[in-house]
């Protein structure tokens, strides 16, 4: 997925947090077949192409770090299940712009990754040039509009 | 304001600085001369363009925008839904791109919509291809309300039957909402989302047909065929949509007419005997130039018309040219859009197929009083989304949970969820108008429209009439949720009535063939000459009065100016 091996912006430490939280966004499904957004590397996809998301995105991670620090966890992915929502949701109290932004790209970031379209069960690829077979459908059910006769006002 | 961050503020001063500049403006005779400018390549300045170019005059059409490259298209690429919010979104403002200007709407609860490149909108269009009905001309005669057209249904038939031979049309002949009428290619593809919807339209007995496409379902004119790509609205890197940059203008160009890209045109210049001199451009440089011409064609859309006709202020035309009556820029006529969606059991296979055309519902196009307004709606019914649509509509309506119910939830919406657009009929009302922004100007230092715009209470009772016939039909089609939203406020994509037409100088700014009552070798030809506007796509009959004014100025050459 990544084409450069290193993200702009953000610490080591801060990427291992990020991608833990995108986990928390969007986990893997219960089946198996949707992977979890951080497992897809969806943290790089978003640093790369979403820039403009950064001075909102550091701060809040930062604030994230400092709660995990006091929890005395080792990062964010070694917190209870339990636990990452609530302090997800804390951050992002404190950090009003944070979560919109950041889901807005985890959301069109993820839903066009290769493996979550196969795991929808579509096709990985864009819609031109092979496009798609759609059925014509039954015209016959035009024959009640039919019978109906004119609507317009002849004038 | 939500302008662009690359628009820019006049600095203090400039407009006296224009003003001066202006006064240096040498005279157009030593200046490159043509028989007709046409300003704007979109819908109306492509198809006027091909029909005088039989003349075998001296045409040449400048436009602010470029050849667009569909293999660049989105659908060419795995981002493609993403790009929909960039170079490819709706709005000027959002898209920026160069060619772009910026338009103030923060005074409107529905914003500007457009596409600078040759072909225009139609670039971005969905090709939703109706007429008008033989009503939508008698407003006044019939209703009440509005203003009668100078023409009607009967004259523009022929230039309908023409237009669809030439955008290539796709539809079903027998529509019972319409007079006979041709239709040269065979309907988009239903799909099961538009069975479904079909039938819970026959459930209540209400009206709907295949919606007319100006989409190649088969090879036409040298087209592919439609492949049921989707996003139609971001161009059609297949070639089967019909953006006039792969209709009229090849046709037009092989005869002889020329187009200049990236010229921006700034004023129409006029002399002392009230008659256009020809236009001052900007070109792809940024350089200044002037083109002469015997005649002045407009064809840069409701917006886009006005604003350069306020802008060409002279000594007989202080408050812009042709504008004696007042009335340029009034009468901004958008259709007011209200879009219901249902969420359904079974899989709609929604992302494939055209997503502007599928089937569309009348039955409620003309005027019922005991409905509580006046004149009336049509429903569109759209496709589905793609999976990054439908997880950014689900984000942006609050009924897509991040965490752990984020996959269950989201199954239940992706691929299942359809539903319709409500088009209705905007009455025109004199204070909806476009004026020059004080301060905003494009990167030429053009001044920038403004919008000014309220819904009126007409179109508010139609749109909850709409929205609630909407659900009650897709209840019927078997949706076990439904949502709806009125107006959308990003739907003004339809921009008409700002330059309008009639026989009365003091109540129209064109005559009953275009040409302006205050200067006798200008003419518009787009949407900005709509007396009334309907409640369809009004692209056709833009297209289909631009054909007509072209045959008028035809039959009129040797007294074209009298």
């Amino acid at each position: 997925m990544s084409e450069d091996p290193q993200p702009k912006g953000l610490s080591a430490p801060q990427m291992s947090n990020f991608a833990s939280v995108l986990d928390v966004l969007i986990p893997a499904s219960e089946d198996g077949a949707l992977p979890a957004a951080g497992e897809i590397g969806l943290g790089e996809t978003i640093c790369q192409r979403a820039e403009e998301l950064l001075p909102v995105l550091a701060p809040a991670l930062e604030a994230l770090a400092a709660r995990v620090a006091a929890s005395k966890a080792e990062d964010f992915a070694s917190i209870s299940e339990a636990e990452k929502r609530p302090m997800l949701e804390a951050v992002a109290a404190e950090h009003p712009a944070f979560l919109p932004a950041l889901l807005f790209q985890t959301f069109s970031n993820y839903y066009q990754h290769p493996r979550v379209l196969e795991g929808l069960g579509l096709e990985a690829r864009p819609p031109h040039p092979l496009g798609y077979e759609l059925e014509t459908g039954d015209l016959d059910l035009l024959e009640p509009v039919r019978r109906r006769g004119a609507l317009y006002r002849d004038c | 304001m939500p302008a662009r961050d690359d628009s820019r503020v006049r600095p203090p001063g400039a407009r006296e600085q224009q003003d001066q500049a202006d006064c240096r403006v040498p005279s157009l005779n030593s200046e490159e001369a043509v028989d007709v400018v046409i300003v704007g390549a979109g819908a109306a300045g492509a198809a006027l363009a091909w029909s005088l170019s039989e003349t075998r005059m001296k045409i040449v059409c400048l436009e602010q925008g470029g050849w667009m490259n569909p293999a660049e298209y989105p659908s060419t690429r795995g981002d493609w839904e993403l790009r929909g919010f960039g170079d490819f979104a709706l709005s000027p403002n959002s898209r920026g791109r160069p060619e772009d200007y910026p338009v103030n709407d923060s005074e409107s609860p529905i914003t500007i919509s457009n596409f600078n490149a040759v072909g225009g909108s139609t670039v971005i269009y969905a090709a939703h291809f109706p007429r008008l009905h033989p009503s939508d001309f008698r407003t006044r005669t019939l209703d009440g309300v509005g203003d009668d057209w100078p023409l009607d249904y009967a004259t523009l038939e022929p230039y309908y039957d023409e237009n669809a031979r030439m955008m290539g049309v796709a539809g079903l002949a027998g529509d019972p909402a319409y007079p006979p009428k041709e239709v040269p290619l065979p309907p988009v593809p239903l799909g099961k989302l538009g069975e479904t919807l079909a039938r819970g339209f026959n459930q209540l007995g209400w009206h709907w047909w295949p919606s007319d496409s100006a989409i190649a379902t088969v090879e036409h004119g040298g087209r592919a065929p439609c492949v049921n790509l989707g996003p139609c609205l971001s161009g059609c890197a297949q070639g089967a949509k019909g953006s006039t940059d792969v209709t009229y203008w090849p046709a037009a160009i092989r005869r002889g007419v020329e187009v200049r890209t990236h010229c921006r045109v700034r004023e129409i210049s006029v002399d002392e005997n009230d008659m256009a001199e020809g236009v001052i451009y900007y070109d792809a440089e940024g350089v200044e130039r002037r083109l002469r011409a015997e005649v002045v064609v407009l064809a840069c859309n409701g917006v886009g018309t006005p604003r350069l006709m306020l802008n060409s202020r002279s000594r007989n035309f202080p408050e812009g040219i042709a504008n004696r009556s007042g009335l340029v820029g009034r009468n901004l006529m958008f259709h007011p859009y209200g879009m219901v969606q249902g969420v359904f059991d079974e899989a709609l296979d929604g992302y494939k197929g055209p997503m502007g055309c599928c089937i569309m519902s009348q039955e409620f196009y003309e005027t019922d009083a005991t409905r509580g307004f006046v004149r009336g709606y049509s429903f569109e019914i759209t496709r589905g989304m793609g999976a990054v649509g439908t997880a950014l509509s689900g984000m942006s309506n609050g009924s897509l949970p991040w965490g752990a119910d984020h996959h269950r939830v989201y199954a239940d919406f992706f691929n299942r969820t359809t539903g319709m657009v409500v088009i209705g009929e905007d009455l025109p009302e004199a204070s909806n108008r476009v004026t020059l922004d004080p301060d905003l100007c494009d990167a030429n230092g053009i001044p920038a429209p403004k919008i000014h715009y309220r819904l009126s209470e007409n179109s508010e009772k139609m749109l909850a009439h709409a929205v609630a016939r909407g659900r009650e039909v897709l209840e019927a089609a078997g949706a076990r949720e439904t949502s709806a939203q009125a107006p959308l406020p990003f739907a003004g994509w339809h921009l008409m009535g700002t330059a309008r037409m009639g026989t009365d100088p003091e109540r129209s700014v064109v005559n009953e063939w275009g040409r302006s009552h205050d200067v006798r070798n200008l003419f518009v030809v787009d949407g900005s000459i709509f007396v009334t506007s309907g409640a369809v796509n009004p692209t056709n009959t833009i297209q289909a009065l631009a054909l007509f004014v072209a045959d008028q100025m035809k039959a009129r050459l040797a007294n074209l100016f009298d």
